[in-house]
């Protein structure tokens, strides 16, 4: 067997692994009962959509598509801490 | 050779990485409060993230069909696994601490609360 | 294998859906805050498998980066609940 049809294999295969565990961060993300639960789940589930953009661009064969998932993991950071500070600073009256 | 080598440990982190997603889903999705899924989301970023972008800058490294920009994809890909090694756990711990002071998430299944006792976060 | 990226911007869309419903309906406006973002990200994975990768890198700056931190903004200055 040569390298392309083993990547193309192992990487198809998975896929709905991948896209059963972003569905259950969803689920997180719908039902977490408070703000952080929700920013958590939201901030776990950009990171892991950044290594899965970085799994598809050498599925479908176009290496510059990598640059979205760059992208994508070092913004999603920012809420993060839009969120933290507004919950910090609510409570020490700044 | 060197190729196949390269390519197939690649394959197998990126495979450890899809397994560390799944942990991390399930454990965000049934512990009981807020600090213990924190536990859960940092394991999933951690080894669901860095781990499969290493093992995809390898793949790519070895894989000769990609052409040549196949570097720019490794060089973007790892330089992306250092940077969210870093970030990860400050948001992670910026958010924690966050809600630990403003009082937002509960913290009901607890044995012993050392910042309570000093006096405040 | 020509139906995967369809299926995968099928099932992002219905959960950009559900999310847009959320923060419509919701009484938090930190709460809609985070739900937009929800939304941003589900869109951003529509545009990569629908391969437009120039999209996503300017559609996530705007709507994730810039977006919740005017929201998170105005929320500060103005008042948390809705009445």
């Amino acid at each position: 067997m040569d390298v392309e049809a083993l990547v193309s294999l192992v990487l198809t295969v998975l896929i709905p692994l991948y896209v059963t565990s972003f569905l259950l961060y969803a689920v997180r993300v719908v039902k977490g009962p408070t703000i952080p639960d929700r920013v958590l789940a939201i901030d776990s589930l950009g990171y892991d959509l950044a290594a899965f953009m970085v799994v598809l661009s050498i599925l479908v064969r176009s290496p510059l598509m990598v640059v979205s998932g760059l992208t994508l993991a070092l913004w999603i950071y920012a809420l993060d801490i839009y969120i933290a500070k507004y919950l910090e600073a609510r409570e020490m009256g700044g | 050779m060197i190729d196949l080598v390269l390519v197939v440990a690649g394959l197998v982190l990126i495979v450890i990485g899809v397994f560390y997603d799944f942990i991390g889903a399930i454990g965000l999705l049934r512990l009981p409060n807020f600090y213990t899924r924190l536990h859960a989301a940092t394991a999933g970023a951690i080894g669901g993230a860095v781990v499969p972008m290493i093992g995809a800058a390898l793949v790519a490294l070895g894989a000769e069909y990609l052409g040549p920009p196949r570097f720019f994809l490794a060089g973007a890909a790892f330089t992306s696994s250092i940077l969210l090694m870093i970030l990860a756990q400050a948001g992670s711990h910026a958010l924690a601490r966050a809600a630990y002071i403003s009082g937002e998430a509960q913290r009901e299944p607890i044995l012993y609360d050392a910042l309570r006792e000093e006096g405040g976060g | 294998m020509e139906l995967v990226p369809v299926a995968i911007a099928a099932l992002s869309a219905l959960l950009s859906v559900v999310a847009t419903y959320l923060a419509v309906r919701s009484r938090d406006m930190l709460s809609a805050a985070v739900f937009s973002a929800a939304q941003s990200t589900a869109y951003a994975l529509i545009y990569y498998v629908l391969m437009a990768p120039d999209i996503v890198l300017v559609y996530v700056p705007v709507s994730v980066g810039i977006l919740p931190a005017v929201t998170v903004l105005l929320i500060k200055k103005t008042e948390r609940y809705e009445r």
